[in-house]
């Protein structure tokens, strides 16, 4: 596994709001080449903002978010794709009236050079999609939509993959699957930010975790010593 | 029998023009997300250009043509920032405004040209280019369609299979069609929002032009008050179908022609034109949200 | 009087009903444009009953009002909860068909319109008696559980629902009252000029009634009060070359307003500030 410790994103004190409601109140982080990067927190702590604000679709009140050494901070979304950031949204984000193959190729909208080459690279991967790749989306299984979206995050050639709440919905075993899906795409070299409420799995996958409540961030570390921490133990972990 | 034959297929030619129509407003509803009510009146605008520069020109088709598509086009993108100015701040009620806005503009073209241009009166495109007086083109039986009528509906045919075409085939048609469905889900993907709203403009200014070639030709004149008249009656078999469908569009828009024709065909007088209304005002008040279903 | 500050003031009352006939619906978010018809309907009604049956005013104008009522009564049946663009087309094409219908009517006078309709003595006075009593009663709305409602419906058609309002009943309520100012307006109208022109049910009053709404603003009943006093005289102070082009004029201004400042002139925060001031001056003077 190459963990260079190069920092690929970092995020600087970053404050977004809705109207009059903060959202996000100085939030620091940073995620390294080859890393998984999982967000812990309720509902409402601000994982989705976060995420969203990365992706350019909310406007920063204050703070920097650098990708690559370039500050991305308020570019539009489309920009920001280009640059090598996807989100996996929460709720797949699938276009259920659109064919599989369609939908493979809205991930690669930015540059289709190549889309052949891509679009064989992700059947390998899930050969499930292969075998359905003009069925409509909608007709697909929660599971399969997962990794539908999942797999239309790597058509468009990502450094970092942001996947926002990926167990919501499904069944454990499906879960599982999905989490083997991730650390497999973290072996392959893909950052991954990573936001779930299954708190004990996600810090299982993950290297490196940040806790979040209500728009800031009160506890981070690696996983191993956030599994140990007795606070986290007894918000998140039931014991 | 013979008339009813006839009539089917006048129908069909002015079927295929209500469809280029109702196809261009549906794109700009499902893509740039308005309801751009005048965008008849803007292609009836196109068609004044035309006869203007048919009249300048001394009668040059080529020219006088490409300048109504031309116009058609570029009064689209021009008047795009106003709509996208609008559409910044979208929720449900943002979309009324847009189409008040394009009410707007219609109120102001249709104004134009009833104090403009030649003087108000209606204006007739000359019989070389509407083929009036010609002997008919093809006679099958007791089908017979003119020149005019057999151009239009090429048009028609053409140019709806090639829109369908863009939206299946290519990477712009499937972006339209990942907005149409979710603007907010288009945006994570990384699809442009504004960028390919204007390329929607674009597309349907250049249907609007080719409606206007095509109306120039079926029916040889037009009137201040026709761009209002089509905007109600695009309007009507949208909703009718289900705003933002377009295969619905595809059908509604051929049976309003039909229906047109028959009536035209068995009802002569200026009742004539009331009858289709009456039957959209009927199909509308049963179903307001369409037969087929709404797609936005 | 003079006659123009007569003609002048007559048809700003006209306009300001049927500005508030338009704005009433639009509190949920439709563009009612049906009362145009109601206003054809009734005017041409209360014409003929007042030549051809020598009924009085008064008689004329309360069945003008209850023609209206009823008439939008039964579309609004159909569209009581209709999305606002069917509500628009509906409103348009019952325009057309009863334009059509009156062209071909010779007894409506057909095309060339029908005169005659006798003067009334003290015309303008009922005239701003029924803007008064119709601005009384769209204030108490405005202030009262009903009128919350319609503002929930216009912000969010779903979630007003799951609030337990009937948006169905409120939007039927709504059109049936506007479709009766837009028929005693209608009536008012016709014994103002004495005769009634098809042309004049359509684009002209559509285009200027829907400008004074959203310039004025359509988020208050002031809004049209003040906008169409000022929409409808304007023109009539520019020079005759400049006036005749009075469509194009509302619809640039109504395409600047929209970019502008999409609430239009008189928004509630704005009535809240003019109230404070009131308020405070008042105060001030006390002391």
């Amino acid at each position: 596994m190459n963990k260079s410790g190069e920092t690929i994103l970092s995020v600087e004190n970053l404050f977004v709001s809705y109207g009059h409601v903060e959202a996000l109140k100085g939030v620091s982080l940073e995620v390294k080449r080859g890393e998984i990067v999982v967000l812990v927190g309720s509902n409402g702590a601000g994982k989705t903002s976060i995420m969203e604000t990365i992706l350019g679709v909310n406007q920063t009140r204050k703070g920097r978010i650098i990708f690559e050494g370039r500050e991305i901070t308020n570019l539009s979304s489309d920009k920001i794709v280009r640059s090598g950031i996807f989100l996996v949204p929460e709720g797949r984000g699938v276009f259920s009236s659109m064919s599989v193959l369609d939908n493979l190729l809205l991930g690669a909208h930015h540059n289709l050079k190549n889309a052949k080459e891509k679009t064989a690279y992700v059947y390998e991967l899930f050969p499930v999609l292969g075998q359905r790749r003009n069925q409509i989306a909608g007709t697909l299984s929660g599971g399969e939509r997962q990794m539908l979206s999942i797999a239309r995050a790597l058509m468009s050639n990502p450094k970092m993959i942001m996947v926002d709440e990926p167990s919501i919905g499904l069944a454990p075993k499906i879960v599982n699957d999905i989490f083997k899906i991730l650390q497999n795409l973290n072996k392959e070299g893909y950052a991954i930010l990573l936001s779930e409420q299954n708190v004990y799995k996600a810090l299982k996958l993950a290297d490196r975790g940040y806790v979040l409540e209500t728009g800031s961030v009160v506890l981070d570390g690696t996983s191993e010593g956030l599994l140990h921490n007795t606070d986290i133990r007894k918000a998140y972990l039931g014991a | 029998m013979a008339v009813f034959l006839a009539q089917i297929v006048n129908g069909i030619s002015l079927g295929s023009v209500y469809v280029l129509l109702v196809t261009g407003f549906n794109l700009l509803l499902l893509v740039a997300m308005i309801i751009h009510y005048s965008f008849p009146i803007v292609v009836v605008f196109s068609m004044y250009i035309s006869w203007i520069v048919l009249g300048l020109t001394g009668g040059n088709m080529f020219l006088g043509l490409s300048a109504g598509i031309v116009s058609a086009v570029l009064i689209n993108i021009l008047t795009a920032p106003m709509f996208q100015h609008i559409m910044k701040k979208r929720g449900d009620v943002d979309i009324n405004s847009t189409m008040v806005l394009s009410m707007g503009i219609g109120m102001i073209i249709t104004d134009f040209l009833s104090h403009s241009v030649n003087s108000g009166f209606p204006i007739a495109f000359p019989d070389s280019l509407t083929g009036r007086g010609e002997p008919a083109f093809i006679r099958l039986g007791v089908i017979s369609m003119s020149r005019g009528d057999m151009l239009s509906l090429t048009l028609g045919i053409i140019f709806v299979l090639g829109l369908f075409w863009i939206l299946y085939k290519t990477r712009a048609g499937r972006a339209f069609r990942a907005i149409a469905e979710d603007p907010n889900g288009a945006k994570l993907v990384g699809i442009p929002i504004l960028k390919t709203g204007l390329q929607s403009y674009a597309l349907t200014g250049l249907l609007g032009g080719v409606s206007a070639v095509a109306m120039s030709i079926l029916l040889g004149s037009a009137s201040p008050g026709l761009g209002d008249q089509l905007g109600r009656k695009v309007l009507a078999v949208s909703i009718i179908a289900g705003l933002g469908n377009l295969k619905g569009g595809l059908i509604v828009g051929i049976s309003l022609g039909i229906l047109e024709a028959l009536v035209q065909g068995y009802w002569s007088g200026t009742w004539s034109n009331s009858i289709a209304f009456v039957v959209m005002l009927i199909a509308i008040l049963v179903k307001p949200k369409g037969i087929f279903g709404m797609k936005l | 009087m003079s006659l123009p500050l007569y003609y002048y003031l007559a048809i700003t009352a006209v306009y300001i009903l049927m500005t508030w006939a338009l704005y009433l619906p639009y509190r949920v978010a439709h563009l009612h444009f049906m009362v145009v018809a109601n206003m054809a309907i009734s005017g041409y009604f209360g014409g003929y009953a007042a030549i051809n049956w020598h009924w009085s005013f008064l008689a004329v104008f309360a069945a003008g009002f209850l023609i209206g009522a009823v008439v939008s009564f039964v579309v609004s049946i159909a569209i009581g909860d209709a999305p606002t663009f069917a509500v628009v087309i509906v409103g348009f094409t019952f325009i057309y068909i009863t334009k059509t219908v009156i062209e071909n009517w010779p007894a409506m006078g057909s095309t060339m319109g029908m005169f005659g309709i006798p003067l009334v003595n003290h015309i303008l006075l009922y005239a701003y008696l029924f803007v008064l009593v119709t601005g009384f009663f769209i204030y108490r709305f405005d202030h009262s559980r009903l009128g919350r409602a319609a503002s929930a419906i216009f912000i969010h058609r779903e979630l007003a629902t799951s609030f337990g309002v009937n948006t169905k009943y409120l939007g039927m309520f709504l059109q049936t009252w506007a479709g009766a100012i837009g028929g005693a307006t209608g009536v008012l109208y016709g014994f103002i000029m004495n005769s009634l022109f098809p042309n004049f049910f359509t684009f002209p009053i559509i285009g200027a009634t829907m400008t004074m709404l959203f310039l004025g603003g359509y988020t208050t009943m002031w809004g049209p009060l003040l906008a169409a006093p000022v929409l409808w005289g304007a023109p009539l102070l520019l020079p005759t070359a400049v006036a005749s082009w009075r469509q194009i004029i509302y619809g640039v201004l109504l395409i600047v307003i929209l970019l502008l400042r999409p609430e239009g002139a008189i928004t509630r925060p704005f009535i809240v500030k003019v109230q404070t001031t009131i308020f405070q001056w008042m105060r001030i003077k006390k002391v």
